[in-house]
């Protein structure tokens, strides 16, 4: 079994009448183990775009990173690979297979391989259905308790209305994990980060075709590193306080307050998916009643479990003083989250505003992820938008929209927006 | 071998009464009655005190996230179902130096209540060693019988509270400032009450029926302004006035206590206390007045009495750590007579 341990940084020290604490928890696990000494087993489900769309390089560099993936999934796991378009087709097991997922072994590898090769691009794209089959086939084996898919697409989601993805999301949330991939330029990185945020994955942009392959390898490998199937975040907080939030703030931004249920009146959980071994950062804040000067209290016990079982907690304090020299410091490790969780949003809204033509909040909005990504030391970020945006001022956050930029670049800022640096310690 | 129940005097076999003070005697007979002391470590609180919630093993509360407190910060004695105290750290103050020692011998009560010398380290390591240095000697009992043995005996249960001070700090006492605290104990000794004190933590009379007074008198800069003139009210109101003048440590100038003696007419209450209940009530009537209200609500448990002095006086603020200590004295014996004068009013004798 992983060990699992906490770190906590706050500023514990509240003035009179101070309510709020803020406090960034690091959870940190060793000796996960792999895939392959999870107990339950590990199923992997790759989904590729077999719409019209894809003709051309697209469908053939895609078939190959999923050949490339095949190989990657080690002997013993489930697997299925799904052609995807307007409807969703098991491509292996073949569809005239008995069964819908099988063990991996040398044999149905190279046979894994032969049905990815004849996989043809036509029709449309209805991402609900690839979503819905793959959730259908992993409950072919409910005894697997980690269950990964690997979603790749180079177009927009045109066969249906969007609330029949939501939908579908919606249903198989808490299933399977799935990471998204989007190809080229065409697809919408909002459709793609609704999945990838709703099953606990990564949405990534891959510029080149030729890339897919290496993306593919590197995410089964991902999956295969991780030897706890499933871990929740816990948060308790004391009876009348209120759990203002509680995000994921490295390796990448993901507010969880919405995905809290109840483990009892004042315990929440929250999913974090399979871990292996790894850091993450989480950002809670929580509301209490003031207390008088002097006093001490606890705000939150912040804790991992797995399988219902404890394996660390961390605590949050609050202690309410008048002497300002405490109550006034900032922690600096929430401080950088804080950043970098409004540079994430300020990022995509910026964006957004200027797809829709709204240039002067754009402006406003990508200056101000300037100003944050320089304050913050996201050094990667700042290149990135230098790419959208001629930087005046870095400081005061001053930047003029650039003319022609590449939507490529448009995107791989959108996408990348969530991910953060940590402080430097 | 009878030994008076209400002085203690050792009475000749075949006595019905005291040769000395008269009561009649009881079956009480030697062996020397077994003295009762309050466990060396305090018993930790397992239940909030905030909400009554129950502690987890990470020392808060798992209802209300209010932190448990330590037993140096907060606990109880009941050396008898007539003497206990609590002491509590308070709201304001980040650890509890004040401490308290308590015990009873047969018919005598002994409470030591000792207040550390607030922001001087180990203060809390000073007060909890002098207070059990000096309960350790007072339970013994004085040599002789009368009040005048029992105020020599308080002497020397200063001096032996003072050296377990020195013996407990350690090299901090040459430090500027070494750790030091105020010492005050009341014997209760059948009727008879005597108090010792160095600084302002104080014992109170508080009889059931009639008026309250406080026994022991503070070593302030307040009450040595008032003797050289100044009015009461401008003395208490300044600046200096909460200091104390006279305390126990390393750089004690003196560690002869003043000492004072009262006599119950009447069943009634001894309160050893350090000012951070007192701050909040110290005109002894006002004392008198909160004790019958909190036994009125609480019943007339010591221990249950003092927790409750000590939640009000945190209610008032908790400015400060907070000490009661209560032995009750019983009806007294009909017939009283010594052959030494006792003043029904405090006596201090500021030696």
């Amino acid at each position: 079994m992983a060990d699992f341990r906490t770190e906590v940084f706050q500023n514990e020290f509240l003035s009179d009448g101070a309510t709020d604490v803020h406090a960034i928890v690091t959870v940190t696990s060793s000796g996960a183990g792999t895939a392959a000494t999870s107990s339950g087993g590990v199923a992997e489900i790759v989904i590729i775009d077999t719409s019209g769309s894809m003709s051309g390089p697209n469908i053939d560099a895609a078939k190959y990173a999923a050949q490339v993936a095949v190989d990657q999934i080690a002997d013993g796991t489930w697997f299925a690979v799904i052609g995807g378009s307007h409807v969703a087709n098991r491509a292996f097991p073949y569809p005239n297979a008995p069964v819908a997922i099988v063990q991996m072994e040398p044999g149905a590898r190279e046979e894994a391989k032969r049905a990815i090769s004849y996989m043809r691009p036509s029709g449309g794209t209805a991402m609900s259905t690839w979503l819905r089959l793959a959730d259908a086939i992993f409950a072919e084996v409910p005894q697997v308790a980690q269950k990964h898919a690997i979603l790749l697409t180079d177009g927009r989601n045109e066969s249906e209305p969007r609330a029949e993805l939501s939908s579908a999301i919606y249903d198989v949330t808490g299933h399977f994990q799935c990471d998204a991939r989007g190809v080229g330029s065409s697809w919408e990185v909002a459709e793609l980060r609704e999945i990838a945020t709703a099953l606990l994955g990564t949405v990534d942009l891959i510029r080149n075709p030729a890339d897919i392959a290496a993306d593919f390898k590197a995410l089964v490998a991902e999956s295969m590193s991780k030897g706890v199937a499933d871990a929740e975040l816990r948060v308790w907080a004391p009876q009348g306080a209120q759990v203002l939030f509680v995000r994921r703030v490295a390796p990448t931004v993901e507010d969880l307050t919405a995905r809290r249920t109840e483990v009892n009146a004042l315990t929440g959980a929250y999913p974090t998916g399979a871990w292996g071994d790894e850091s993450r950062d989480y950002h809670v804040a929580i509301r209490v009643a003031s207390k008088p000067v002097g006093s001490e209290q606890l705000a939150a016990r912040v804790q991992i479990a797995v399988g219902g079982d404890v394996l660390a907690s961390g605590l949050v304090k609050a202690r309410w003083s008048d002497d300002s020299s405490l109550t006034a410091r900032i922690n600096p490790e929430v401080a950088h989250y804080t950043g970098q969780a409004e540079l994430a949003s300020v990022i995509q809204e910026g964006l957004a505003a200027k797809a829709s033509g709204d240039e002067a909040t754009a402006t406003v909005k990508l200056g101000r992820a300037v100003q944050l990504a320089a304050e913050t030391g996201n050094e990667e970020a700042t290149s990135r938008l230098r790419r959208v945006v001629e930087i005046d001022d870095e400081e005061q956050g001053t930047v003029r929209l650039k003319r022609n930029t590449d939507k490529l670049d448009e995107m791989a800022l959108d996408t990348a927006s969530t991910k953060t640096t940590r402080v430097r310690r | 071998m009878v030994t008076c129940a209400a002085c203690g005097t050792i009475a000749e076999d075949g006595s019905t009464f005291c040769e000395h003070c008269g009561a009649r005697l009881e079956a009480v007979t030697a062996p020397a009655p077994a003295v009762v002391v309050a466990p060396e470590e305090p018993v930790p609180a397992a239940v909030c005190r905030a909400c009554g919630g129950t502690i987890a093993d990470d020392g808060y509360c798992e209802s209300c996230g209010e932190k448990a407190v330590s037993e140096r910060d907060h606990w109880s004695e009941l050396p008898s179902a007539l003497v206990g105290g609590v002491s509590d750290r308070g709201r304001r103050k980040t650890r509890n130096e004040d401490a308290m020692a308590l015990a009873t011998s047969g018919p005598t009560a002994v409470l030591v209540v000792c207040d550390g010398v607030s922001n001087v380290p180990d203060s809390d390591v000073a007060s909890l060693a002098a207070s059990r240095a000096a309960r350790d000697v007072l339970v013994t009992g004085p040599a002789g019988s009368t009040v005048g043995s029992w105020s020599a005996l308080l002497l020397t249960a200063a001096a032996a509270a003072d050296q377990a001070i020195k013996d407990a700090v350690g090299d901090t006492s040459h430090r500027a400032e070494p750790p030091s605290c105020t010492f005050v104990a009341a014997v209760v000794d059948g009727p008879t009450v005597v108090a010792g004190w160095l600084g302002d933590s104080r014992v109170y009379w508080l009889p059931d029926e009639g008026a309250a007074h406080q026994v022991s008198v503070d070593d302030s800069a307040a009450n040595e302004m008032i003797a050289r003139g100044v009015p009461r009210a401008k003395a208490e109101a300044s600046r200096e006035g909460h200091a104390i003048t006279r305390w126990l440590g390393p750089d004690a100038e003196t560690v002869v206590p003043g000492t004072a003696t009262t006599r119950a007419s009447g069943p009634g209450w001894v309160l050893a206390c350090s000012d951070g209940l007192w701050n909040y009530c110290s005109e002894a009537t006002d004392v008198a007045d909160l004790l019958h209200r909190t036994i009125a609500q609480v019943g007339t448990a010591p221990d249950v009495i003092a927790g409750e002095l000590v939640r009000w006086a945190n209610e008032q603020g908790g400015h400060d750590n907070i000490t009661a200590a209560l032995a009750r004295v019983a009806a007294p014996v009909d017939t009283v007579h010594t052959d030494e004068a006792v003043p029904a009013e405090p006596a201090p004798t500021a030696a």
